[in-house]
């Protein structure tokens, strides 16, 4: 695709291209909310029920249950309401459930399954979970389960926070080039063409305006470029603090906010000068999390993507806290559109 | 105590940098601000005349960042240059930190315990062991065992702060040496070493079985194909004579972490939403027999009055719109959420566990004297 900033296609807005994809990666370091995010994201893109999305979490902890207000998962598809499900996955259990398939004797299955030469080959495979958790996706989106409200438009996938998102999204190319043959090998072959391809998988870097995520961040962006040849989709800073009032006055909770926000701000900008992708900042906002959060974030979510687009920007500098446009942007002259 | 030198000794000094734990283990959620304190603790250990090694081996490497230490830390122990302070005086120890790389360490362990030449190519020249150093769960976990063990052994050392790295479950690196021994203890090792392949490349004994032989053949063959098994055979074969080192050590590893020596520093995130997570680790490491020290709460926000509705200020109109909420009522709903957390945290742990707030601070401690003055917060809390 060409620059698009001028044509009508950036105009029906960012969240409106992602929601025409397969696969929404959602990929961020341990503590910056990714999890809510991936939420917020799912909700949005349901559009009220307009689309059917699962929101898949992979983490033996269940957390996204609670920014829904459902029961924890339990590794069933749960009903959210309004065009959006959730699911906690183990990885174990896909690659258990492919094996079964496979092997016709159930005799046999639960032999190969209860062996130790089995467990250790599952938990050291190269890239045989995270292909496992694509795959599970993948049939969730062509409604080969049959499960509750399959087949899903759209499957959010809420990264392990292990190591970079890049890992899970370079597996299915690491295993097929173990693992050439076979049902393990054929998937990793089909996925990393599927990973690939912009058009069906999309990448939602998520961080926070600190330094080390910031940091980490970066890092996301120029391992996608070299290992997988893409860009990320979209950048989304969470939990940044309002713009601090110019008003003099020293009382200590006015003081922290200001020094706290020039903070996030040195991080944004830190961002702004080399992230080369769209990006949108999330405001802290003072509610627990629950369905109540992820609407309120979904609505800001929303204002900050559409001023973007309304801009004509795919820089999208605007994002910085503040609503300035980023001067230390470079114009939206020609871009590499990969 | 030679300590006594570098200033006043807090309560909480003698309590966390005492001599009778020169092992720290600073575990937590990923985004804590585990390596921080890390770093933190091990300056303040470094200042108070101890000779300290602080050690890291979280891939996004923001120890090295923290501490200013460069590549060079992957390969050894690097001094950190700590500035002169006013404690120092002269009595400070010595500070060295290192960064765990996860495939040189394994590189070099192959190097080393190799019988010879031509085995420690075999494994490194394997397919498997190419992609497995980099990528097998718990490996990195296992390599930090390992350079523990090298650091333990050597005993240059008063103190030894480890980091740990973000593992879905904290807990993860802990169970790693369990791991490794019960694999080479389970039958699966002495499965893969058999010569399964014969020199036609076949599998052997598939052809004297008969059909079932050939069935099971097709079955693997079909399942992953037969030249990975082929790769995973010969490596396990290649790395048999490094086995019985690599289980010994383990073995000495955990007795360590479980011995009085050790102490375990909890670190938590604030606020009610992750008293859960904090709690679970906290019994985890109890139930397996771990020393748990302090569980330190992290970036609690400072309690906050708000004196006057955000609507009755003069000239505030962000106040109405959602998205940017008032700052001030932000902070006040914020500690008031933090507060809120610490309370149920104390009242699950009980009085016997204690639990050590750090305030949110203005500026993220990264320089060094922000570490140190970081470090004195918390031993001063304690």
């Amino acid at each position: 695709m060409p620059d698009a900033s001028d044509s009508p296609a950036a105009r029906d807005g960012l969240l409106a291209r992602l929601a025409q994809r397969r696969l929404l990666v959602v990929t961020g370091k341990g503590g910056v909310g990714k999890t809510t995010v991936a939420a917020v994201l799912g909700r949005r893109l349901a559009a009220g029920g307009a689309r059917r999305v699962l929101v898949l979490e992979v983490d033996p902890r269940e957390n996204l249950h609670h920014a829904l207000d459902l029961p924890p998962s339990g590794g069933e598809v749960g009903d959210a309401g309004g065009g959006l499900w959730l699911q906690n996955l183990k990885p174990r259990a896909v690659i258990d459930r492919i094996v079964r398939e496979r092997v016709p004797l159930g005799t046999v299955a639960r032999r190969v399954l209860g062996s130790t030469v089995y467990q250790h080959f599952t938990e050291g495979a190269p890239g045989l979970r995270e292909v496992a958790v694509l795959g599970h996706a993948l049939r969730k989106v062509r409604g080969l389960d049959g499960g509750p409200g399959e087949p899903f438009d759209l499957v959010v996938l809420d990264a392990p926070a292990t190591g970079h998102g890049v890992s899970l999204l370079a597996a299915p190319r690491l295993l097929s080039e173990v693992i050439r043959q076979g049902p393990f090998g054929e998937m990793g072959g089909e996925l990393a063409g599927f990973v690939a391809d912009p058009e069906q998988c999309a990448v939602v870097v998520v961080t926070a305006p600190e330094e080390m995520p910031v940091a980490e961040a970066l890092q996301v962006q120029d391992l996608l470029r070299d290992n997988l040849g893409r860009e990320p989709d979209l950048l989304l800073v969470n939990g940044c603090y309002p713009p601090a009032p110019a008003e003099p006055g020293d009382d200590p909770a006015l003081a922290l906010w200001r020094r706290r926000r020039r903070l996030q701000e040195r991080e944004i900008e830190r961002l702004a000068a080399s992230w080369r992708g769209p990006w949108a900042c999330l405001p802290e906002l003072p509610l627990d999390r629950g369905p109540e959060l992820v609407a309120a974030l979904g609505r800001c979510l929303e204002r900050e993507l559409g001023q973007r687009d309304g801009e004509g920007s795919r820089d999208l500098g605007a994002g910085r806290p503040g609503g300035r446009a980023s001067e230390g942007n470079p114009p939206a002259a020609p871009e590499d559109p990969q | 105590m030679r300590r006594d030198a570098a200033g006043p000794a807090s309560p909480g000094a003698a309590a966390l940098l005492s001599p009778c734990h020169p092992l720290l283990v600073v575990v937590g959620s990923g985004g804590v601000g585990k390596t921080t304190l890390a770093a933190a603790l091990g300056i303040s250990s470094a200042r108070r005349g101890d000779d300290t090694l602080v050690m890291t081996f979280d891939p996004s490497l923001r120890l090295k960042d923290a501490l200013g230490v460069g590549e060079e830390a992957r390969e050894r122990a690097v001094p950190v240059d700590l500035p002169a302070g006013e404690a120092a005086q002269g009595a400070a120890g010595r500070l060295d930190a290192s960064l765990l790389d996860a495939r040189r360490t394994f590189d070099r362990l192959v190097a080393r315990y190799a019988p010879d030449p031509a085995a420690r190519d075999r494994i490194l020249g394997n397919r498997f062991y190419a992609h497995l150093s980099g990528n097998l769960a718990g490996i990195l976990e296992y390599m930090a065992v390992e350079r523990l063990w090298e650091v333990a052994r050597e005993g240059s050392y008063d103190r030894v702060v480890l980091d740990t790295p973000p593992t879905r479950q904290a807990l993860d690196f802990l169970e790693a040496p369990g791991r490794i021994v019960g694999f080479l203890e389970s039958g699966a090792l002495k499965i893969a070493l058999r010569p399964w392949f014969d020199e036609g490349g076949r599998l052997r004994g598939a052809s004297r079985l008969g059909p079932l032989g050939r069935g099971l053949e097709r079955f693997l063959d079909e399942m992953v194909g037969l030249d990975l098994l082929r790769d995973m055979a010969e490596f396990f074969q290649a790395f048999e004579p490094l086995y019985e080192g690599f289980r010994e050590r383990a073995r000495q590893v955990e007795a360590l972490l479980r011995s009085e020596e050790t102490l375990f520093v909890l670190v938590a995130g604030p606020g009610e939403e992750r008293v859960a997570d904090t709690l679970f680790f906290a019994r985890r490491l109890e139930e397996a027999g771990y020393r748990l020290g302090p569980v330190i709460v992290n970036r609690v926000h400072p309690e906050v009055e708000v004196a006057e509705a955000p609507d009755d200020r003069p000239g505030a109109p962000a106040a109405a719109d959602p998205c940017t909420p008032d700052g001030r009522r932000l902070l006040a709903w914020l500690g008031a959420r933090d507060r809120r957390g610490l309370a149920r945290l104390r009242e699950l742990l009980g009085a016997r566990r204690q639990v050590v707030p750090l305030p949110l601070l203005a500026d993220e401690p990264t320089g060094l004297p922000a570490l140190e003055a970081f470090g004195g917060d918390l031993l001063s809390g304690l």
